[in-house]
């Protein structure tokens, strides 16, 4: 799977790079509008990650020019500008999500996992890990044939710890994933907790192995071999 | 208090004051100059009665009349001066008190002395200053009358413009474009004119600056927080079997995300003070107030919080955005308020919403509640309040926080 980030801050773009790599993608980058004009114009990326404020110009023209060339490469815009008067800009201009600055990197790696399963399998491919099997069109989640019975929540965490697996998470990056940002979180995740523990006995009752580890109650790992 | 009243006010009173304390000069120098004249007539009838009987050496006949007459009597011992003095005196014709002004002087014939009387009657002197008081009060009467009536033409017609002008910067918000006052004849409205045009061309000027001086150094912040977050998330990775180094990433990360809510909510703080807003969407706010409770069912249950809803149907025009961190806040404000095991109650009908959480603290800092950056407890920014509030003026609605019976309330009406 290739990917196309086009960041203008070195800092922010290398972080996106190494943690992308590392979920096995193959990642350019493009840290200018002209520089990213003439890659979208000559390869096709499975998703491109877009900022909008670019010292030469506008993501949003880039997003432009891919759809009047009928690219159907998958665009996330992550922006700055958090409001939602740009976001629903750039949905509508046919970007694929959007994500406010300052994100996650875990975060961000679900949600071009998401379009790049929409774009390229049209959403029928099962995401597998270890054991577990998850059917991502039918919400459906075995091991061994066995179907787990997992609540929203539940179901949510497992793709998320799934597709960051041998990753640490912290509370707040699962916390903002299940409940979005616009919640305030009292200091102590014990409902974080509630969930994965939940999940931990849902996951080995099946008969897997108990493959999520807590970092020391702050953060939640998903360890595959 | 009007202009136009004020100013009459002064006039008035100063006129009356006026012609009152004339009207008092002018009735004592009158009764003067009156009782001299008659002094006068009364020596020029002392000085013929005196010749006349230089002359003949005899009392001369006496005619007297109705205004004048004389007596004659013997003094029974001589007087050196003559007296002139003021008596009251009743005459029998006209059946009233009035006073005379009498001279009395001594005259000798044929070595006897006699002491004669001249008297005049003073009615017509009082007849004439009891004219005085109905002639001044018409007089001031008068001029009051049209006094005003002149200076309500005068003072409308000269201070139209000005009022003109008033009527303009009335409504004038700093998010307007700039007035443009009309030239006037009048020197000082045209200088007020003149100045309020470039007073508000610099307020707009200063408020457009500003405008995007907060929207850019917000925006501007989010990347390097974004840089933060992302570095925090790869040192976590190595940071397994280091429980401090995981804890110290932890609270980097909290500040980090502290620090970006901050930005929003001031950044969404100046847009609603800005009225950037259009706030003309039909919303249902039960549909949005059990969409956000949904959202917050584990936090509730993690919390041991029971929660009474008793919503109603209904519609208002407002804006989805904004109804939604209203909710929002106000939950968040409840939860984070209520201790564990607590209760918290809404309702919503057409006329109010109504949050209430129990809280054992005791009643909040009324005059503080929604003042920016006050906060009861050392958990959230402190501006949740003051967003709610400012939605709510800019929505048109009343806000309002009471203590009773260890709940808080917060009440927001929708017909304010």
């Amino acid at each position: 799977m290739k990917l196309l980030i086009v960041e203008d801050e070195y800092s922010l773009r290398h972080s996106m790079i190494e943690f992308l790599t590392t979920s096995s993608y193959l990642c350019e980058s493009s840290s200018n509008y002209q520089d990213a004009l003439e890659k979208i114009e000559l390869y096709d990326y499975d998703c491109i990650i877009l900022d909008i404020m670019l010292p030469d110009g506008s993501g949003l023209d880039l997003l432009k020019s891919l759809k009047q060339n009928n690219k159907s490469d998958g665009i996330i815009i992550i922006s700055a500008k958090g409001e939602l008067d740009d976001k629903i800009n750039g949905i509508e201009m046919g970007a694929d999500d959007y994500l406010a600055k300052p994100f996650h990197l875990s975060e961000l790696a679900v949600r071009v996992a998401a379009i790049i399963r929409r774009k390229s399998f049209q959403g029928k491919s099962n995401l597998i890990i270890g054991n577990i099997s998850i059917d991502i069109q039918g919400k459906r989640v075995t091991i061994e044939n066995k179907e787990l019975d997992l609540t929203q929540k539940e179901y949510q965490l497992l793709i998320y710890l799934a597709i960051n697996k041998n990753r640490v998470l912290s509370k707040n990056a699962i916390a903002q994933h299940l409940w979005g940002d616009d919640m305030d979180f009292p200091d102590n995740y014990d409902f974080i907790y509630a969930h994965i523990k939940n999940l931990r006995k849902k996951i080995v009752a099946a008969g897997s192995e108990d493959c999520i580890r807590s970092i020391y109650g702050e953060g939640y790992k998903m360890q595959i071999a | 208090m009007k202009l136009f009243t004020k100013y009459n006010r002064i006039n008035i009173t100063a006129t009356i004051i006026i012609f009152l304390a004339g009207s008092v000069a002018f009735y004592f120098v009158l009764d003067y100059v009156l009782i001299r004249q008659l002094d006068a007539s009364l020596r020029s009838e002392k000085q013929e009665i005196t010749e006349y009987i230089q002359l003949h050496q005899q009392l001369p006949e006496i005619q007297n009349t109705k205004e004048q007459w004389i007596q004659i009597t013997k003094a029974s011992q001589p007087i050196s001066n003559s007296i002139t003095k003021t008596i009251p005196a009743y005459n029998k014709s006209e059946n009233e008190r009035e006073y005379i002004r009498q001279l009395i002087f001594m005259v000798t014939v044929n070595k006897e002395n006699y002491l004669v009387a001249v008297n005049k009657s003073e009615t017509e002197t009082d007849e004439l200053l009891k004219l005085i008081i109905p002639l001044t009060l018409s007089m001031v009467a008068l001029i009051l009358l049209f006094n005003y009536l002149i200076n309500r033409r005068l003072i409308t017609s000269i201070w139209q413009p000005f009022y003109n002008t008033i009527n303009n910067i009335k409504d004038y918000a700093a998010n307007q474009q700039s007035l443009t006052l009309s030239k006037e004849p009048i020197d000082e409205i045209n200088l007020l004119n003149e100045s309020l045009n470039k007073m508000t061309e610099q307020i707009h000027k200063d408020f457009y600056a500003l405008r995007s001086f907060t929207e850019n150094a917000s925006h501007e912040m989010q990347t390097p927080l974004a840089i933060i977050r992302t570095k925090v998330e790869s040192l976590y990775q190595l940071a397994e079997g280091k429980e401090i180094m995981m804890q110290q990433l932890l609270s980097i990360e909290d500040a980090c995300l502290k620090l970006s809510k901050l930005h929003q909510s001031l950044l969404l703080l100046t847009k609603l003070e800005n009225k950037q807003f259009i706030l003309n969407e039909l919303i249902q706010l039960k549909s949005i107030l059990e969409q956000k409770c949904e959202e917050r069912t584990e936090l509730l249950e993690s919390k041991h919080i029971k929660l009474q809803i008793d919503a109603a149907n209904f519609e208002i025009h407002f804006h989805q955005h904004l109804a939604e961190i209203l909710i929002s806040n106000l939950l968040n404000n409840a939860i984070r308020y209520t201790a564990i095991g607590g209760t918290i109650s809404i309702s919503l009908f057409q006329k109010q919403l109504i949050v209430s959480n129990t809280g054992t603290t005791g009643s909040l800092d009324l005059d503080k509640v929604f003042t920016r950056f006050y906060k009861a407890s050392d958990t959230g920014t402190g501006l949740g309040l003051s967003i709610i509030k400012e939605i709510c003026t800019s929505a048109g609605f009343s806000i309002s926080y009471v203590y009773e019976k260890n709940m808080h309330h917060f009440i927001i009406g929708f017909q304010a």
